[in-house]
């Protein structure tokens, strides 16, 4: 077993994807500091003030006054007042938000690619996996050897496990290193706020408690991990189903796009919830967000994805080992 | 070579694999349970040692501006309300930095200020000022009070009743967070002296401005600003479309106002 994991890793190897992928990430990475760096920048100007606190404070009495408007679409107005509550629970507790330092960037950086980002990259790795011998032809040659079909398969599967494993270490590992640059690299200390949830309108605090950030960071790092585990398995499953990586690529594509889209309209189609693409901002539930869905919650996702992916692989395993070759 | 690297990343990819499969572990076990919750929001309590004064220092002068839309600057295009106004005739008159913080909030009424000055944040920056600009009681008298509807001085008596005690509170809290700076209450204007029962509607907001004048003169360093007969004789050439907040001229006529009262010692002058 060993040995053709081995072997299905030297060909992912020699593909040069896992290369490919960390040239994306260190190229966009920069990129993204450089807008998080202008960020911080124009807002200290704006305010002529460098002190977070008043700054907090700003944005509170700022999202109050939106809220006495009359002209406010109603999930906006609960969306404002959770965020009310939160930045007050920030303030009243003297915690800062916002701290720069490059651990706070790998934060923002992991909980804005959770949902598309990283699921592209590791389809990436996972859409040919199958996909490519087949249309190769080199799946004869594979199926000719004296192993059982569902061991290769497995092999292939645990290869995908470890290049999502690395994929994951090495956009945690770049954000890190480059964003450092301009940040500084402290800030691993800072506790933040988790546990926030929402019930109906109001801001369930009793379970909030503060956690230091290199916790937080390794918790959600776990989360994009789980995420991008269960995007990999899906594609896993087209990849086995499909001779073209084109057209696993593009029905992944597709999918992912719909989730982003769909989570921004979807707050009254209910069972929209158990798509697996509405649910990848994982991340969200541990910062306190507002769900797209009322009902959502961090235990729901997590069994959504787990089905679908358990779903994925036994279709992937009973068609591989089925289906005739030729 | 090549054969060092793939291994290199195989050990690394398992090893990371470790590592997210426990930080998902570590999610489970927070979230779900945890029944360490709140050990730590307890611990960490506010710094309070930060929450000093921290620029007590003659070379700025903090404003904390707190009340409702007036201080918020409703009605004016430019969005700067009186306070913007008073700011640049300010920056004329001294060479020291103005640092503003704006915490209206429109709509409020007295009571929502007096719970909106017990937040922490509130009140530190009224701590740190050395002005405290502050509107209030507009929303009393004429949203709540339906001052329009119902002339019955006994509804009306009633209400100023509880916005006398609680503006009464709010200077008394104002005074214990801050013992030298000076409050500027800018006083209450009729808006609707050019309509009909315009006789009553100014009787009451005379007298609320007689009683909240007499409520600050109880207090040090209270001035209680009038702005009654700013807006008495034109008072539509003063008023922003919606017939109650001041439009532009308004604000400036308020600002000037309240600019001319804030005095600076010799030294700070240009």
């Amino acid at each position: 077993m060993n040995k053709l994991v081995h072997n299905e890793l030297l060909k992912l190897f020699r593909k040069k994807r896992l290369f490919v992928i960390i040239l994306i990430i260190a190229a966009l990475v920069p990129l993204f500091t450089y807008a998080q760096y202008q960020e911080v920048k124009t807002t200290r100007e704006k305010l002529g003030n460098v002190d977070w606190r008043t700054q907090l404070q700003q944005e509170i009495v700022d999202t109050q006054n939106r809220l006495s408007s009359s002209r406010m679409q109603d999930d906006w107005r609960k969306y404002l007042k959770i965020r009310l509550a939160q930045q007050q629970y920030y303030l009243d507790h003297n915690i800062n938000p916002q701290a720069p330092g490059a651990p706070t960037f790998m934060r923002v950086f992991v909980e804005n690619s959770i949902d598309l980002l990283l699921p592209l990259l590791v389809m990436v790795v996972a859409a040919d996996l199958v996909s490519s011998e087949a249309s190769g032809g080199t799946i004869k040659l594979l199926l000719t050897r004296p192993v059982k079909r569902w061991r290769i398969l497995l092999s292939k599967y645990l290869a995908l496990i470890l290049s999502v494993s690395f994929i994951v270490t090495a956009s945690a590992v770049l954000s890190y290193a480059i964003s450092g640059v301009v940040f500084g690299y402290g800030g691993w200390g800072m506790p933040l706020l988790t546990g926030f949830s929402t019930s109906g309108e109001e801001l369930v605090t009793n379970t909030v408690h503060l956690i230091p950030q290199w916790q937080y960071i390794l918790m959600e790092f776990g989360l994009v991990w789980f995420v991008c585990l269960v995007v990999g398995t899906l594609t896993f499953m087209l990849s086995v189903l499909l001779r073209s990586t084109a057209a696993v690529m593009g029905i992944m594509l597709a999918a992912l796009i719909a989730g982003a889209i769909l989570s921004n309209m979807v707050s009254s189609w209910e069972s929209a919830k158990y798509l697996f693409m509405v649910n990848l901002s994982l991340t969200d539930y541990i910062s306190g967000m507002a769900t797209p869905i009322e009902g959502m919650s961090l235990g729901f996702s997590l069994i959504v994805l787990l089905v679908w992916a358990i779903g994925g692989l036994v279709v992937s395993f009973a068609v591989f080992t089925k289906k005739d070759v030729y | 070579m090549r054969k060092k690297g793939l291994s290199l990343v195989t050990a690394l990819s398992i090893l990371s694999a470790l590592v997210w499969l426990a930080g998902l572990a570590w999610v489970l076990q927070d979230q779900f349970f945890a029944d360490n919750i709140n050990r730590q929001a307890e611990t960490l309590k506010p710094d309070t040692a930060q929450q000093q004064k921290e620029d007590s220092s003659g070379k700025t002068l903090q404003i904390a501006a707190i009340g409702d839309s007036l201080t918020r600057g409703t009605g004016d295009p430019d969005g700067k309300g009186y306070i913007g106004y008073l700011k640049e005739d300010l920056a004329k008159k001294t060479k020291k930095r103005i640092e503003l913080t704006n915490s209206a909030i429109k709509g409020q009424t007295s009571v929502q200020l007096l719970k909106q000055i017990q937040q922490p944040q509130i009140k530190r920056q009224i701590k740190n000022a050395d002005v405290i600009l502050l509107t209030i009681g507009g929303n009393d008298l004429f949203r709540g009070g339906q001052a329009l509807e119902e002339l019955e001085s006994k509804t009306i008596n009633k209400t100023e009743d509880v916005y006398l005690s609680n503006l009464k509170a709010i200077y008394k809290k104002i005074r214990m967070l801050n013992k030298n700076g000076i409050i500027y209450h800018v006083g209450l204007y009729n808006p609707f002296s050019d309509m009909q029962d315009s006789k009553t509607t100014s009787s009451i907001v005379r007298k609320w401005n007689y009683d909240s004048a007499n409520a600050a003169a109880a207090q040090p360093n209270i001035i209680y600003v009038p702005t009654f007969d700013l807006f008495e004789l034109n008072v539509n050439d003063y008023l922003y479309s919606d017939h109650f907040h001041p439009n532009k001229q308004g604000y400036q006529l308020i600002g000037e106002r309240t600019a001319s009262l804030i005095h600076f010692r010799e030294e700070d002058q240009k």
